[in-house]
């Protein structure tokens, strides 16, 4: 089941494991610069508002009512994370696993293919919570990714368009799989009782003309954008430990933040910053470690794809007015799996 | 054997069965949280909620009844529990629900009576889902 509560997402699986329980959120950011330089990860400026289609179903095109889901208002300066959190098992001292597999206008982030239902392994075309915590954009090479930064369906410049050809969907498509209820007991038995004292509490950590357009004329795609260093992790168990019977999937439609008042009758938020001005206001950056992870190699499909400052000079657009180089100042360094104080070693 | 005829509800036991029930549940739950934070002591969390230190313990020992709704709810936040739970503890229904069963109260009464004797997971089914559609 999946329910829309303070605009995130939440899937549960009450009939796995009364812990089997997923929450995404879709997290506003900056465009990072579109100009081949790799970036660290930039800031959460807060969740997306988001809403029923069904609520507004006289203010949205047919196709959005026949996909059902949720919607959420996207600027063109603006760019797209998603947040992964589950929950964490106080008596077994894990968070309860996921396999999510994410696409944008029906193409997988992952590997670029187009979207099929279940999960696979070979290339491996989902994540796994809470192993990986986050998602920014589309996986072009080991350890780096291409921004999810919106675009308008039908402009050419999404991966839906660049891959398929047509813009026919748009939106960001989500489907999780919890981890088997045995298997799950069986790799994390029970700790003991002091040790649930520890960590009680914690919780481990998204118009008429718009209408008579079969896919929307405001409908958003997600489209390739600037360089950021982000790996997206192996999976760190076995293909056959997710419980592909029980299965949650979600549509999430993207409309420009300009009809978004139209459609709800509620204000988007307001733009955010550009990278320049973030950066120049000395906010900080981040980087990732997870430790004892291997990354995936990237898509060869999604590494082809022309980025948005790319297809837009092929073009002679200019799709970014604000596409400024900034020199990261600030960089903090997050890291999971590691002790406190326990020195990362790198690659030297 | 005499019996006294009534409306099969013993009022004031039920009363001190409640300010029991609630008492007993927020000291249990307040001691645990003390047990790892001292900030979790009768005064602390009293002042935090804005009632007297004497208050919050009589009403934990049972001798006072359970408080109103915006003491409660702020006391839920306080101890992280959900407010609705503590609410029902204390044999009370939040405002903003009242408001909802008002506003269409056929349909929520006949709603709430049909649910009664469900067990949760048929009852997890009325919450609302996100609909999924063809993709």
């Amino acid at each position: 089941m999946i329910e829309l509560k303070r605009d995130s997402l939440v899937f549960s699986f009450n009939d796995v494991h009364p812990d089997a329980k997923l929450n995404i959120e879709f997290q506003r950011t900056l465009r990072i610069p579109d100009d081949d330089n790799d970036y660290p990860l930039p800031p959460g400026l807060g969740r997306f508002p988001m809403a029923h289609v069904d609520d507004h179903a006289d203010n949205v095109p047919p196709a959005w009512l026949q996909r059902g889901g949720v919607m959420l208002p996207m600027y063109q300066s603006e760019a797209m994370w998603l947040n992964f959190n589950t929950t964490y098992v106080a008596d077994r001292a894990t968070a309860y696993p996921f396999a999510i597999k994410v696409a944008a206008g029906k193409v997988n982030a992952v590997t670029g293919e187009t979207w099929v239902n279940g999960l696979g392994g070979n290339p491996q075309d989902y994540m796994v919570a809470p192993k990986q915590p986050w998602l920014d954009g589309y996986c072009v090479e080991k350890g780096l990714i291409r921004q999810f930064v919106a675009m308008p369906l039908g402009s050419g410049y999404s991966a839906e368009e660049q891959i398929t050809g047509q813009a026919e969907f748009g939106g960001v498509q989500i489907v999780a799989y919890p981890m088997k209820r045995e298997v799950f007991e069986r790799r994390f038995p029970k700790v003991k009782a002091r040790m649930m004292k520890a960590c009680r509490g914690i919780d481990a950590e998204l118009a008429m003309d718009f209408l008579e357009e079969p896919c929307g004329g405001a409908a958003m795609g997600l489209a390739p954008g600037g360089r950021m260093k982000q790996e997206i992790l192996d999976d760190p168990f076995d293909i056959n430990d997710w419980d592909t019977e029980h299965v949650s999937r979600c549509f999430v439609h993207i409309c420009n933040s300009m009809v978004w008042h139209a459609i709800t009758g509620k204000r988007p938020p307001t733009t955010p910053p550009t990278a320049k001005q973030y950066n120049q206001a000395g906010l900080p950056w981040f980087e990732y470690y997870a430790a004892e992870a291997k990354a995936l190699k990237g898509s060869d499909v999604l590494n082809k794809l022309k980025s948005v400052a790319e297809m837009g000079k092929a073009k002679g657009d200019v799709p970014l007015p604000e596409n400024e180089s900034v020199e990261p100042k600030h960089t903090v360094h997050l890291r999971q799996g590691l002790a406190k104080d326990q020195v990362r070693e790198g690659a030297f | 054997m005499h019996r006294p005829a009534g409306s099969g509800e013993n009022v004031p036991a039920r009363d001190q069965a409640l300010k029991d029930t609630f008492g007993q549940y927020v000291r249990q739950r307040r001691e645990d949280l003390k047990q790892a934070d001292r900030r979790y002591s009768v005064r602390q969390v009293a002042a935090r909620i804005g009632v007297e230190p004497s208050y919050l313990s009589k009403v934990e020992r049972g001798d006072e009844a359970p408080p109103g709704e915006r003491t409660i709810v702020a006391l839920a936040a306080e101890l992280d529990e959900d407010p609705d739970v503590l609410l029902a503890l204390a044999g009370k229904v939040s405002t903003d629900l009242q408001e909802i069963i008002r506003k269409r109260p056929r349909l929520f009464a006949d709603l709430l009576r049909e649910l009664r004797n469900q067990p949760d997971h048929a009852v997890l089914r009325v919450v609302r889902e996100v609909r999924d559609g063809e993709w």
